[in-house]
């Protein structure tokens, strides 16, 4: 088991004869991920890496039956594949898209609301179930099938994690990275109420960051569940000094002045459990068994 | 990107915010012209255009009188004196640093009379993903203190990002600050205005603070700060225009040139990354076990390797720096085009101090390869706490 992926999702790729997506696909078809399909507007009928090529994402969930997008659009054209992902009614996208304008996160969370679609990112490293699917710029040698859930809010910092997990000696369920945007798609609590779900996942490492409120609301819902799995939580940023613009100035006004360390107290209060290094993630998982 | 007081005024005044007239003035003369020019009689403010808040809590370097950024004047014999001392002299404020900043233009305003101010932003609610009015008593002009101690005295009320502020909205700030039924009008103005530029111009945060009410019910827009949102200014080659590289350090906009950040600090250690994550976990690192990071440079998703080259020379050639930490987890990013990268800006400055690398992820095998050849003197890391160490014992060892 596992969340939103696993190895009999089918996976189209919008923008898949970009030299970034061929680089990537070719490892995702490597790893044993679904992929079915391409969608690149104006070259319909071609095959490229084996696949064939559909001029939208319409046509090719009708001849392919794929249920999961992964992006590899630029930022400035994610608005549109997001609603024609919509509008194909898949179950999941996922756009690993830097420099994504906020008023076009503005626009695209609110096509979101009400449709079945889920987002995940922009500015992520992706989604990935190891040994079964890879939707995104992973590295693919690095994970093991195991029984961790992985979410977190640093693209780089999910590698770490994922490495002192090995370091542990297990392996991940589901590793998510929400990017770091001010404006993301799916979020902490999406994701851990997943987690929840999934039998196989046994315990969740999750990383936070400074700016933003969703470590906050995670807290909150975490706080509000009666069967809790273990949560190790850690978010990096403590020696920053307050106003140094590494988070989102309208934080502040917008939800209070939070440092880290009170985002650290509320996740402590919820009963996660906090750790100050990333290094010190491995340990934690070894006092849990 | 941030821009300046002065422009801030005009983008707001183009779309129906009420400011008071004013002029831009680089030297003392011109100061006294601009005075004439935007009103008959005194007073004037002279504004010092810095990219800061709280400029009239600050003060200049070396200047005894200990007078702020802002200041009322009279007289135009008075202009003169006051724009010579404030032009090309470093102000200091609570957001500068203690070098401040250095004044090369001044905003001569002619001065509003108002009977109270209060505070009004739009931002961006990441939780809520919706553009959201913030709104606050605040006489003081300290919204922060309010933030931090009594910030269920702030309003804050969503706007729809199709539709102008409503009615109700209106009605209910209206009642919030207590402001007579005749500012109706001038409110509905004052907030379309806001709205109207934060969506059509990209911006993501927009700032009066603060508002100020005249005699007859007017609202105007005494102080404006406005930030754009960086990935939407391809889109405003006119916005993009109006940045001013005097705000920025030398290092910094070179950064900014190879779409990368840089950042510095107070310590004595460069940090290389590719991630926010990655550079605030190391500084926190640093920070428990020495003097703490001296800058850190994040290639974010670089993968041109001469862009990566000139990033990793603003941290080779930083004096302050005694050691270097690269931290490098490829996934996007390809591990040996970073390690192309050191070799290529090692050539061309030299590398003199202790450097620790970690590579972790895509190509990672390829970069170690890469440096080896090189026979740079590099120290290898397994993991971040590691990498510190060895690089902290290397600079113990050096001295």
């Amino acid at each position: 088991m596992s969340i939103f992926v696993n190895k009999s999702t089918k996976v189209l790729c919008q923008g898949l004869t970009g030299t970034q997506a061929s680089f990537h696909i070719k490892r995702s078809l490597d790893y044993g991920t679904s992929v079915v399909a391409g969608v690149t507007p104006g070259k319909g009928g071609s095959l490229h890496l084996g696949l064939p090529v559909f001029g939208s994402v319409q046509e090719a969930v009708r001849e392919t039956k794929a249920s999961a997008s992964i992006m590899y659009v630029p930022a400035s054209h994610l608005k549109l594949a997001v609603r024609e992902a919509i509008e194909a009614e898949l179950d999941l996208a996922v756009s690993i898209a830097a420099g994504v304008p906020l008023k076009d996160m503005l626009e695209i969370k609110a096509m979101l609301k009400g449709s079945k679609t889920k987002l995940i990112g922009p500015n992520t490293p992706g989604i990935i179930t190891p040994d079964e699917a890879r939707l995104g710029i992973f590295p693919i040698d690095i994970h093991t099938k195991g029984h961790i859930g992985v979410v977190s809010r640093s693209s780089t910092l999910t590698y770490d994690a994922v490495l002192e997990i090995k370091k542990a000696g297990l392996g991940e369920s589901t590793v998510i990275g929400l990017g770091d945007d001010i404006l993301i798609g799916v979020d902490f609590v999406d994701v851990l109420r997943e987690f929840h779900r999934d039998a196989a996942t046994k315990a969740i490492v999750m990383i936070g960051q400074l700016s933003g409120a969703f470590e906050e609301a995670a807290a909150e819902w975490y706080k509000s569940q009666t069967h809790k799995k273990p949560v190790i939580a850690f978010i990096a940023g403590e020696a920053v000094p307050f106003g140094h613009n590494m988070g989102y100035a309208g934080d502040v006004i917008t939800n209070g002045y939070i440092s880290v360390q009170d985002k650290k107290d509320a996740l402590i209060d919820a009963g996660m459990i906090v750790v100050n290094h990333i290094n010190d993630i491995n340990l934690a998982l070894a006092d849990l068994q | 990107m941030n821009i300046h007081e002065y422009q801030a005024k005009q983008i707001l005044n183009n779309c129906g915010v009420k400011v008071p007239a004013g002029c831009i003035a680089y030297t003392p003369s011109e100061a006294v012209a601009s005075a004439r020019k935007v009103s008959q009689r005194g007073p004037w403010v002279l504004k010092a255009q810095i990219q800061s808040g709280a400029r009239q809590q600050g003060y200049f370097l070396g200047d005894k009188s200990g007078l702020g950024g802002i200041r009322v004047v009279n007289s135009l014999r008075r202009i003169k004196k006051e724009a010579l001392a404030m032009l090309g002299q470093r102000l200091v404020t609570i957001q500068t640093g203690p070098a401040g900043k250095t004044v090369n233009k001044i905003y001569v305003e002619a001065f509003q009379k108002v009977k109270r101010v209060f505070y009004m932003a739009l931002t961006v609610n990441s939780l809520d993903a919706a553009i959201t009015l913030l709104v606050a008593d605040v006489r003081d002009g300290d919204i922060l203190k309010l933030a931090l101690n009594n910030p269920e005295e702030i309003l804050h009320l969503p706007l729809d990002l199709n539709n102008s502020v409503s009615q109700e909205q209106l009605q209910t700030i209206m009642s919030f600050l207590h402001l007579p039924q005749r500012c109706f009008n001038n409110l509905e103005n004052l907030v379309r205005g806001l709205q109207k530029t934060f969506l059509d111009l990209d911006a993501s945060m927009i700032e009066i603070n603060p508002v100020g009410l005249a005699p007859y019910g007017e609202l105007w827009a005494l102080d404006a700060k406005i930030s754009f949102d960086d990935n939407a200014l391809f889109r405003h080659p006119d916005i993009m225009r109006l940045k001013d590289e005097c705000e920025f350090d030398p290092r910094e906009l070179a950064a900014q040139r190879f779409k990368f950040t840089y950042h510095e600090f107070n310590g004595a250690v460069g940090c290389i990354v590719n991630g926010d994550g990655l550079a605030l976990s190391a500084i926190d690192l640093l920070k428990d076990n020495s003097s703490g990071a001296a800058c850190f440079i994040n290639v974010k998703g670089g993968v041109d390797k001469d862009k990566i080259a000139q990033g990793i020379k603003l941290i080779m050639t930083n004096p302050r720096v005694e050691g270097i930490l690269l931290n490098i987890l490829g996934g996007f990013v390809r591990c040996n085009l970073i390690a192309d990268g050191i070799v290529a800006a090692a050539a061309e400055v030299g590398l003199n101090v202790p450097f620790v690398v970690r590579f972790e992820g895509t190509n990672k095998d390829m970069a170690r390869e890469i440096l080896e050849n090189s026979h740079l003197p590099v120290i290898w890391a397994d993991n971040l706490s590691d990498g510190v160490n060895k690089l902290l014992q290397a600079i113990r060892e050096a001295v």
